[in-house]
C-alpha cells in the first residue's frame, strides 16, 4: 500500500520583479517601444530582478498527516499552496501526489452575487471539482451546515456577509478529497462560526486517511488541527517536524518582528485610515525586539479625511495563543481632517517573553472604520539583563511578570 | 491515482480530463445565461429584440445599397449574413474575454483552463438559435420551403464555430498579458465585417474594376468562403470561391487553429502568474 500522500522535490518558484516601472501590466505599445529601445541602445540598464519566492523545498507527507504551514507574511506559504494545488507552476522541481486533491484558497470562489444560494452551491461545487452526483447527494447536509435554508432562493448579494461565508464554507467542507489544502479561510466569519469550521475540519481529518495542509496565522488553530508542521522563512524550508516543535521554534525565532508595519487600507476609507505602526522604546527609538521588563510604546500614524465628532483610537494586545491580554483606548474627541499619530506607552505591564499580536482599531460614533488584527505583532525577548531575568522563572509562571505585593507574616 | 507536477511549460489537451469537468462547463454556461438578464425589465425578450432590430436595420440598409435584385431576396440574404456574422463575432469576443473575465476563478482553483473558452460559447449559440428561428419564419413565408441544402446548416455552423473559437483562443491567451486585446479586437471585427460579403455578393465584387490581387486576397479570407457556404445551404445557390480556394481556406483554418491551440497550451500553466 502506498504510504506517501505528497512528495515534494526541490521545488522553487521564481518571479521577475520589475524595478523601475512598477505597473506589472505591460501595455503592448510599451513593450514594442521597449523592444525598439533595446535594439537602439544595447547597453540598456537591467531593471528586472529575479526573486525566488520559494527555493529548494523538499518534504514528504504521509497519508493521514495534518500539516500546518507557518511563517511570516511573504515567507512563501501561499506560493507553496498555489503550486501544490496546480494554480501556478513551479520554476524548478517536481511534486508527486496520490489521490484526489481539492484546494480551498478562498471561501466562495466563483460565487456570483446574482445567483441564488441554491445555484451557487452547484456552481461553486463544480468549480471545486465536485461532480453533479456528489453535490446532489450532499446538498441537504450543505444547506443544514450553512444555516441558510430560508434564503436558499435569494440572490447571494442580498445575504449578510456572515451568511455568505457560511454558505461558501459549507460547500467546501463537503468536498470529499483525499488531500485537502486550506489557506486561512478561517480568518473570516464570526468566532462561533470559526469554531464550527475548525470542528468540521477536525472531523474531516479524523475520517481515515485524509491528508490536510493548512496555512494559518493562528497558532492556536494550527496546534489544534495539525500533528505536523512546516516552518517557512524567506522562501526556504527551515524545519519539518511535529507541530509542537514547529510552533515553539517559530514563536522563539521572533520572526514576526519588525519595528515598522505598513497597514492595508480598509475597504471603506471615507473617514480615514491608519497606515503605519511603529514599535519603539519610550524615547522613540525603533525596536525590533522589546527586551523583557523595559518600557515600550506603539505609535500608530493615521490619516483623517473628514471631521469626526466622536473619535476613539484603540489598541489591544493578544497573546500568541489568541488570549486577549489588554486593551486601551483614547478619550473620545472631535478631530479635523489631517495626519495624526496616537501613542500607546507601556510602562506598567511586564509581559513575559514571546510574540504578541497587536489589534488596532479606529472608530467614530462607536463604529469602527479601520480594524486590523493580522498585521502587527511585537516580540518580547530575553533581555540578557540579570536584574529582570531573575524574575523570569519560566513562561509557565504566566504572561504577566509584575510581581504582586507579597507579604509574609508570622501569625503564631 | 498519481499526479505529477513539474516545472515544464507544455501542457496537453486531455480529453478525459475535460469530460471529467463537464459539470463545470454546464454550470459556467448556466451562470452566464442566468446572470445575463438579471435585473432587466424585458429579461429574456432581449434575446429576441436584438436580432430582430438588427435584421430590420440591415435589411433596410441593403435596400438602399443594392437595387438590382428583388427586394425580398435582398432583405433575406442580408439578414441571414447579419445573424450569422453576429454569431461569429460574439463567439470571437466572448472566447477572447473568457480568461480575463474569470480571473477570480483562474487564480484560486485548478481546472483545465480550456473549460472557460468552451463554456463562454453557450450564450452566443443560444442567441444565434433564437435569431435563426426568427429569421426562418419570414423566410419560409416569403420564399416558400427551403432547398434540401438546409441540412448542411449545422455542419457549416460547426465549421464556423471551430474557426471562431480558435481565433478567440489566440486573443484570449494574448489578453492574459496584453489587455490591449480588449481595445484592438472590436476594430478588427468591425473591419472584418466590411470585408465579407454582406451587402455586396461575391459575384458582384468580382465584376468590380479592381486589380486582381485584391480579389485573391478577398478569396484567401476564410470567412468569405464560410459565409457563402452558409448562404448556399439556405438558398441553394452558390456564389463563392471555387474548390481550390475553399481547400486553401480549410488548410488556413486548420493551420491557424493548431497554432492558436499550441499558443494557448504553452502559456496555460502561467496564466495565474500573469493575469
Amino acid at each position: 500500500m502506498q504510504n506517501t500522500a505528497i512528495k515534494v522535490q526541490n521545488i522553487g518558484k521564481k518571479y521577475l520583479i520589475n524595478h523601475q516601472n512598477k505597473d506589472a501590466e505591460e501595455s503592448l505599445v510599451r513593450s514594442i517601444f521597449k523592444g525598439a529601445k533595446k535594439i537602439i541602445n544595447s547597453s540598456n540598464k537591467k531593471t528586472i530582478e529575479d526573486f525566488w519566492a520559494l527555493q529548494d523545498i523538499n518534504f514528504e507527507i504521509k497519508k493521514g498527516d495534518r500539516v500546518g504551514i507557518i511563517g511570516r507574511n511573504g515567507a512563501g506559504k501561499s506560493t507553496l499552496l498555489k503550486i501544490l494545488s496546480r494554480i501556478v507552476k513551479p520554476t524548478t522541481g517536481k511534486i508527486e501526489y496520490y489521490g484526489r486533491m481539492a484546494s480551498l484558497l478562498e471561501v466562495g470562489t466563483g460565487f456570483h452575487g446574482d445567483l441564488s444560494g441554491r445555484e451557487n452551491i452547484f456552481l461553486n461545487g463544480s468549480i471545486l471539482g465536485m461532480s453533479k452526483n456528489e453535490i446532489e447527494k450532499q446538498f441537504d447536509e450543505i444547506v443544514a451546515f450553512s444555516e441558510v435554508e430560508q434564503f436558499l432562493d435569494t440572490p447571494v448579494k442580498r445575504y449578510s456577509s456572515g451568511m455568505y461565508v457560511r454558505l461558501a464554507f459549507a460547500v467546501a467542507a463537503h468536498l470529499n478529497p483525499e488531500i485537502l489544502i486550506v489557506d486561512e479561510v478561517l480568518a473570516v466569519g464570526d468566532a462561533a462560526f470559526q469554531k464550527k469550521c475548525l470542528g468540521k475540519m477536525n472531523d474531516i481529518s479524523k475520517e481515515g486517511d485524509k491528508t490536510i495542509l493548512f496555512v494559518s496565522h493562528s497558532m492556536q488553530a494550527v496546534q489544534k488541527l495539525c500533528n505536523k508542521g512546516i516552518y517557512l522563512s524567506k522562501g526556504k524550508l527551515i524545519e519539518y517536524n511535529s507541530i509542537e516543535n514547529i510552533v515553539n521554534l517559530y514563536l522563539q525565532s521572533g520572526e514576526q518582528a519588525q519595528s515598522n508595519y505598513k497597514l492595508q487600507k480598509p475597504d471603506n476609507e471615507s473617514n480615514g485610515f491608519a497606515h503605519n505602526v511603529f514599535i519603539e522604546d519610550e524615547y522613540g527609538k525603533p525596536l525590533v525586539e522589546i527586551p523583557v521588563g523595559s518600557n515600550w510604546r506603539v505609535r500608530i500614524c493615521f490619516t483623517i479625511l473628514k471631521k469626526l465628532e466622536h473619535f476613539i483610537g484603540g489598541m489591544g494586545i493578544v497573546s500568541a495563543l489568541d488570549l486577549p491580554v489588554r486593551t486601551s483606548w483614547s478619550i473620545p474627541q472631535i478631530i479635523n481632517p489631517g495626519e495624526y499619530e496616537i501613542i500607546f506607552t507601556n510602562n506598567d505591564l511586564m509581559l513575559t517573553t514571546g510574540t504578541y499580536k497587536l489589534v488596532i482599531g479606529l472608530s467614530n460614533n462607536e463604529i469602527t472604520f479601520h480594524y486590523n488584527d493580522s498585521t502587527v505583532s511585537i516580540v518580547i525577548s530575553d533581555a540578557g539583563d540579570t536584574a529582570t531575568n531573575n524574575r523570569i522563572v519560566n513562561t509557565q509562571s504566566g504572561l504577566i511578570l509584575n510581581p504582586m505585593q507579597v507579604t509574609l507574616n508570622k501569625i503564631n | 491515482m498519481k499526479t505529477v507536477i513539474t516545472s515544464e511549460d507544455k501542457s496537453f489537451l486531455r480529453l478525459n480530463e475535460i469530460i471529467a469537468y463537464k459539470s463545470l462547463i454546464k454550470h459556467l454556461s448556466l451562470r452566464d445565461l442566468k446572470v445575463r438578464y438579471k435585473q432587466t425589465w424585458l429579461g429574456f425578450s432581449w434575446s429576441v429584440i436584438r436580432p430582430l432590430v438588427n435584421i430590420i436595420i440591415f435589411g433596410a440598409l441593403s435596400l438602399l445599397i443594392n437595387k438590382e435584385t428583388s427586394i425580398t431576396q435582398n432583405f433575406i440574404t442580408v439578414s441571414s449574413v447579419v445573424i450569422f456574422w453576429q454569431l461569429i463575432s460574439t463567439v470571437i469576443t466572448d472566447v477572447s474575454n473568457s480568461l480575463v473575465s474569470n480571473s477570480n476563478i483562474l487564480t484560486k482553483v485548478y481546472f483545465p483552463k480550456i473549460i472557460l473558452p468552451i463554456s463562454s460559447v453557450t450564450i452566443s449559440l443560444v442567441d444565434f438559435i433564437i435569431a435563426f428561428v426568427i429569421f426562418l419564419i419570414p423566410t419560409f413565408i416569403l420564399l416558400g420551403s427551403p432547398p434540401w441544402q438546409i441540412i448542411l446548416v449545422p455542419f457549416i455552423i460547426l465549421y464556423a464555430l471551430f474557426f471562431s473559437i480558435s481565433i478567440g483562443l489566440f486573443f484570449a491567451t494574448a489578453s492574459v498579458k496584453f489587455r490591449d486585446v480588449k481595445f484592438l479586437l472590436p476594430f478588427i471585427l468591425q473591419i472584418a465585417f466590411y470585408a465579407i460579403p454582406v451587402f455586396i455578393p461575391t459575384s458582384k465584387f468580382l465584376s468590380l474594376n479592381i486589380p486582381d490581387i485584391f480579389k485573391t486576397i478577398y478569396f484567401l479570407n476564410p470567412f468569405v468562403g464560410i459565409i457563402n457556404l452558409f448562404k448556399y445551404s439556405l438558398f441553394g445557390v452558390y456564389d463563392g470561391p471555387n474548390t481550390t480556394f475553399l481547400l486553401i481556406n480549410a488548410a488556413t483554418i486548420i493551420v491557424l487553429s493548431i497554432l492558436s491551440i499550441r499558443y494557448f497550451l504553452k502559456f496555460e500553466k502561467s496564466f495565474a502568474d500573469y493575469i
